[in-house]
């Protein structure tokens, strides 16, 4: 043996161990290094971010994930995560915004749209009067409906997970009342013209949940954010987050460790009592937020086994496992206007028939939907002159992947994406496929294999209404089943996506300060 | 806003009803455990952190080159080899006087033969005089010897969305093998390409694969073609050329218009070689260049200070819980001097590209190689580096993350 192992080993004992530097396990670690605890932040890839990353092909750097943050918001109208990540983190990020909401295209003849849309309520129901005449009153009750939404969340998070039932029912009530509805339902009992519905709803794909099962809390909060706030990138890619988080955690005397996996996470007598890594360290701990999800932490590390109590177990089966993705990253070498793209986010569908797109993610074929960013028409310099990136996003269940073989893996992967690029040409008139210098795919094994998620999966648990943020938020307690051990990320309480991993992260690392407090501990 | 939409009662009722309905599908619901899903299991054979093999075959090509048949070790349960591309290598991890090191390599074989239980990587290394680890191989390594080698890494292979079905191979010495392989993968039929193949030796006992190369061709029905490039002064062979492959060789040979270059070789040969290359005004994504390792005299490099020639520095680094300080030269890069100290630190491609040995600079100056700089802008702005293309200008501090290999 070298002599690396066992003099490397980490032996302190910390005030909580955060599992994960996911978008969820950042805004934990930062949020308990902010309130002076002791953390040490564990990851089992060599950087953080999780799927919000980037990475190198030849002279292009790519964005892994991300397409548009909801709840940034502009310096002078801010959403609440750049209020979180400015007034309670320190953290100051290049924030570009995003020029349009979105270009949606519907290539089924039945259905032929193409429309492209902004962001700004009065805009948006302006582009949606003149799209669909007739829809403005229901649109705009739509809106303002998902404007209460909104404040309804912001009040749960202000209130830490721990909202106030007489203030919500006074306050909220219209936030409470569509809790237990889909989208559809509560967008039929508004008679939102269909076509208007659809071109409202082309977004359901950052959700992955088709309209007839997704919850309108989670849909409404997303769309009325984006309306509002706009939708913002960092400049430097999600990567640039991820490091603004590494660096301001150490700033705050935080430890990270990464190539580090967790392989246990020790607990006796209900409590929480430390970590064993994969590099043999053994860490002493009372508390540990998990950016992975329930169903990797009950069923693989919490030890020893005797500890996961049978409901937790029950839970993950009972729960939906969510959608994993697809991405098709395309370095180009002619510009965007050459290539004949103008917009930075086109959604092109076969129809707005949510049901029958999430049917197309079941099997190897190409979806029928993709969702596509040009990055340059953001930030037009993010590659080098003469040059473009466009990344090609589409979703599938994890179970069309689980027969194919190592060897049937590549070429499996290289006819979706040959089509989802014939696909995207066909709709738009681009040309994409002539001007390839660098291209690479990430699959479901991709995404399972830099994270470690389960199945692949990157959207957590399906927000049907009955397992949506409100039920969740309303059983955090009956939830917690281990004392010390709370969850953060998208398999978290509030849902899936970028900025509900923030928050959740946030509220994760506040129930362990109050957990602290309660026990009369080192708070 | 008044809003209902089955009716404002049972709207509410709805919503404290939700707690309940949550509660009793959790009941309802099995308690069976979890597996590991299929898709983290194929991640896993695609992409294993570390196989385990061992050497089940030696043979030795030239004077100065050996070929290593590497096959599963089931002892520490590696059972089977993670299949690859053609053109791709492993990453071997190799202790030498306690320290940790790591070197790439190609592998030679086609990746069908990687299948099964009795499956194998081929990979070829050439004696360097003088040089650290290949002494050792020839020393130590033998039938029966254990290797821990990465997954597959590598992106050096034919991408059939990007590339034509022409490939001209442009090889110099040892850059020969991961066109071997490409070469067996056409044969299979596990790949729908023509390759021809400029190899640069320096003379006919120089080339590898001599007879294998020629067996292949004749196999190919037409699909692969060989031309021997020997800068000797004489040209021992039949059909070989003699010099070097320039751009009138390359005209002569090649269809350039329809064809991908794939370069592998020693650095010299790639800069003059892509010199040539210029002549044809080719885009940049019709020329493919495999990483070329770390073996390169820094104080030749464009930019590199005459005046650091010679010095040495201190670095204070951290890994896992140890803080150590280490002697480094301003001639080797940050990641030969924490091997030599015994630390073991990450690496890959040690070419700057893969990122595997991303660290951070907490204070210092480096010099980074040029066309060796793979890291992402956001490393930049907050001080990340890559090791293994990084030369110190100055005492440094580092944050280096343990190896996960």
């Amino acid at each position: 043996m070298a002599n690396g192992s066992r003099s490397q080993q980490i032996q302190q004992a910390y005030d909580c161990v955060v599992v994960g530097a996911g978008n969820g396990g950042l805004a934990s670690a930062a949020r308990l290094a902010v309130a002076g605890k002791r953390i040490l932040l564990l990851e089992q890839h060599n950087i953080p971010g999780g799927f919000a990353s980037s990475f190198r092909r030849g002279r292009f750097e790519f964005e892994v994930s991300l397409h548009q943050f909801a709840d940034i918001g502009s310096p002078t109208n801010s959403g609440s995560v750049r209020q979180f990540f400015e007034d309670e983190l320190g953290i100051y990020l290049d924030w570009v915004e995003v020029p349009e909401a979105f270009r949606l295209i519907l290539t089924d003849p039945e259905e032929a749209l193409d429309v492209t849309m902004p962001y700004g309520v009065d805009a948006f129901v302006d582009a949606l009067e003149e799209e669909v005449p007739g829809s403005r009153e229901s649109v705009t009750k739509y809106l303002g409906l998902c404007q209460e939404v909104l404040e309804g969340l912001a009040y749960v998070g202000k209130s830490r997970g721990n909202p106030d039932r007489k203030h919500l029912l006074g306050q909220h009530t219209n936030f409470l009342k569509t809790a237990p509805y889909t989208v559809d339902q509560v967008a039929e009992a508004l008679d939102v013209p269909e076509q208007a519905r659809k071109i409202m709803h082309a977004q359901w794909s950052y959700i992955g949940v088709p309209t007839n099962r997704a919850n309108f809390t989670i849909f409404g909060g997303m769309l009325i954010k984006f309306i509002t706030f706009g939708a913002w990138i960092p400049r430097q890619r999600s990567h640039e987050i991820a490091l603004a988080f590494d660096a301001r955690i150490r700033e705050l005397g935080g430890d990270i460790q990464y190539n580090t996996r967790v392989e246990e996470i020790l607990v006796d007598d209900g409590n929480v009592v430390g970590v064993v890594t994969s590099h043999g360290d053994r860490i002493e701990t009372d508390y540990v937020i998990a950016n992975a999800s329930p169903t990797l932490v009950y069923n693989r590390l919490i030890h020893p086994k005797s500890e996961v109590p049978t409901i937790a177990l029950q839970e993950c089966n009972a729960r939906l496992h969510g959608l994993s993705g697809f991405v098709v990253y395309l370095g180009l070498d002619a510009p965007p206007e050459e290539i004949g793209l103008r917009e930075y986010s086109y959604l092109v569908y076969r129809s707005m028939d949510t049901a029958a797109g999430y049917e197309s993610f079941r099997t190897l074929d190409a979806p029928d939907l993709q969702a596509v960013v040009c990055l340059n028409n953001a930030i037009p310099d993010c590659s080098p002159p003469g040059t473009s990136i466009v990344f090609i996003t589409t979703l599938y269940r994890p179970e069309a992947w689980h027969s194919v073989k190592p060897r049937d893996y590549v070429g499996s992967k290289n006819k979706i994406a040959a089509d989802l690029i014939a696909d995207f040409e066909r709709a738009t008139g681009a040309a994409l496929r002539e001007h390839i210098e660098e291209f690479e795919v990430a699959t479901p094994q991709t995404f399972a294999r830099y994270t470690g998620s389960y199945d692949g999966n990157i959207y957590g648990y399906e927000p049907e209404p009955w397992d949506s943020l409100l039920p969740r938020m309303m059983m955090l307690s009956d939830d917690q089943h281990i004392g010390g051990l709370q969850f953060s990320g998208g398999s978290a309480f509030r849902c899936l996506g970028y900025s509900s991993s923030f928050l959740s992260g946030q509220v994760g690392a506040l129930l362990t300060i109050r957990e602290m407090k309660a026990r009369g501990g080192s708070a | 806003m008044k809003i209902s939409v089955k009716g404002s009662l049972r709207d509410l009722f709805g919503f404290i009803r939700l707690k309940s309905y949550r509660r009793n599908r959790f009941a309802k619901a099995p308690a069976q455990p979890i597996d590991l899903g299929p898709v983290n299991e194929l991640a896993a054979q695609l992409h294993p952190k570390r196989q385990n093999l061992l050497i089940s075959e030696i043979r030795d090509e030239t004077k100065s080159t050996r070929t290593f048949r590497l096959a599963p070790d089931p002892e520490l349960d590696t059972l089977q080899l993670a299949y690859f591309r053609a053109g791709q290598y492993l990453s071997l991890k190799v202790d030498i006087d306690r320290c940790g090191i790591t070197r790439p390599y190609s592998i030679s074989s086609a990746p069908r033969e990687a299948l099964g239980a009795d499956g194998f990587y081929d990979i070829t290394i050439r004696k360097i005089d003088d040089g650290f680890f290949t002494a050792h191989v020839w020393d130590h390594w033998k039938v029966g010897t254990k290797i821990v080698a990465s997954g597959p890494c590598g992106r050096f292979y034919h991408e059939p969305i990007r590339d034509g079905n022409k490939i001209v191979g442009l090889a110099g010495g040892s850059g020969v093998t991961p066109f071997c392989s490409m070469a067996r993968e056409i044969i299979y039929g596990d790949m729908n390409a023509e390759l021809l193949l400029l190899y640069g030796s320096s003379d006919k006992d120089d080339i590898v694969f001599y007879e294998q190369l020629g067996e292949l061709e004749a196999k190919s029905a037409g699909r692969i073609k060989v031309v021997h490039v020997l800068s000797c002064d004489e040209a021992p062979l039949p059909d070989c050329e003699q010099g070097f492959i320039t751009a009138d060789l390359i005209n002569k040979y090649a269809d350039v218009d329809e064809s991908t270059f794939f370069i592998c070789g020693p650095q010299a040969m790639y800069d003059f070689v892509r010199q040539e290359l210029t002549a044809f005004g080719l885009p940049p994504r019709r020329i493919r260049n495999e990483v070329y390792g770390e073996a390169r005299d820094v104080s030749n490099a464009p930019g590199f200070p005459r005046t650091a020639v010679n010095k040495s520095f201190e670095l204070t680094v951290r890994i896992g819980g140890l803080t150590t300080i280490i002697p480094a030269l301003a001639a080797e890069t940050v990641l030969v001097a924490m091997e030599r100290a015994g630390l073991a630190p990450p690496s890959e491609c040690r070419s700057g590209t893969c990122g595997v040995c991303h660290t951070l600079l907490v204070s210092g100056d480096v010099f980074v190689y040029p066309d060796g700089d793979g890291t992402r802008a956001a490393d930049r702005q907050f001080g990340f580096i890559h090791p293994c293309s990084s030369y110190p200008l100055s005492d440094l501090e580092l944050a280096v993350p343990r190896s996960g290999l």
